[in-house]
């Protein structure tokens, strides 16, 4: 049995052919906001290591965080966590404790729930960082 | 992966909450590292983050790879190279929280 499970290899091509709607959506997007997220978690410990290890790389790397295209990239990150973490609760609790919501149609829902959740939580704040792109000064929280 | 992942969930969302949305990239500077570094909560918040967020993305980059590896001793391989990676990290990572204070406060009080 388990060198069957082995055995079992996906590709690339295998991520987009197979047609499981809401499932196969939210494994394809698990994997990317984790791998994405990883990334620059990468990066982002080693410019925080800086801080102490190289001074002015750290410095260097907040300018470029403050480019536009990071800060785009920034909003996508948020999205990645959120999303990322939203899902692993479902499938946590599902695992654990509501086997029976494996169920294909309860799985659907569970999912549609799932990213309406996280568009809840992500829309507002990618609107409050879109605007301080375009104006660094706006701040709700701070006078 | 669900133990750290559900641990995860007030770590990081309350890290990129705080850092990401309320701060925000253009009000974080070596003054401000160094203020949140010279707290002993945000330096045991920030080492919990890194030991737990790195793992987890690692392993998780791992059981990808398992996906779409075929040979075995080349998996092997990077096995070995990810934990070495994932070590080397996460030591120079927590050394900085644990030691920059002491240097950064000393840099800015002579800038001052």
């Amino acid at each position: 049995m388990s060198t069957l499970i082995t055995s079992l290899k996906t590709s690339l091509t295998g991520y987009v052919r197979y047609r499981g709607r809401e499932g196969h959506l939210s494994f394809v997007l698990h994997r990317l906001t984790g791998l994405g997220t990883l990334l620059f978690l990468t990066i982002h410990i080693i410019d925080m290591a800086a801080f102490y290890w190289a001074p002015d790389f750290f410095r260097a790397a907040l300018d470029l965080y403050r480019t536009w295209p990071y800060q785009i990239g920034e909003i996508a990150l948020v999205f990645a966590v959120l999303f990322h973490g939203a899902n692993g609760i479902r499938i946590a609790v599902v695992d654990m404790f509501l086997p029976h919501k494996w169920a294909i149609q309860a799985e659907r829902n569970a999912v549609r729930w799932t990213l309406a959740i996280t568009l809840v939580l992500w829309l507002p704040a990618a609107l409050y960082m879109g605007i301080r792109i375009f104006n660094p000064e706006f701040n709700l929280f701070f006078g | 992966m669900r133990y750290s992942g559900i641990l995860m969930i007030p770590l990081v969302w309350g890290h990129i909450i705080l850092q990401d949305v309320i701060v925000g990239v253009h009000a974080i500077d070596a003054n401000y590292v160094a203020a949140r570094w010279g707290a002993l909560f945000w330096q045991v918040y920030d080492i919990a983050l890194l030991g737990f967020a790195f793992a987890h993305g690692m392993n998780g980059l791992r059981n990808v790879l398992t996906d779409f590896i075929r040979s075995q001793s080349v998996m092997r391989a990077l096995n070995v190279l990810l934990f070495l990676v994932w070590l080397t990290l996460t030591v120079i990572g927590a050394v900085a929280i644990m030691l920059a204070t002491q240097s950064a406060l000393a840099t800015v009080t002579s800038a001052s």
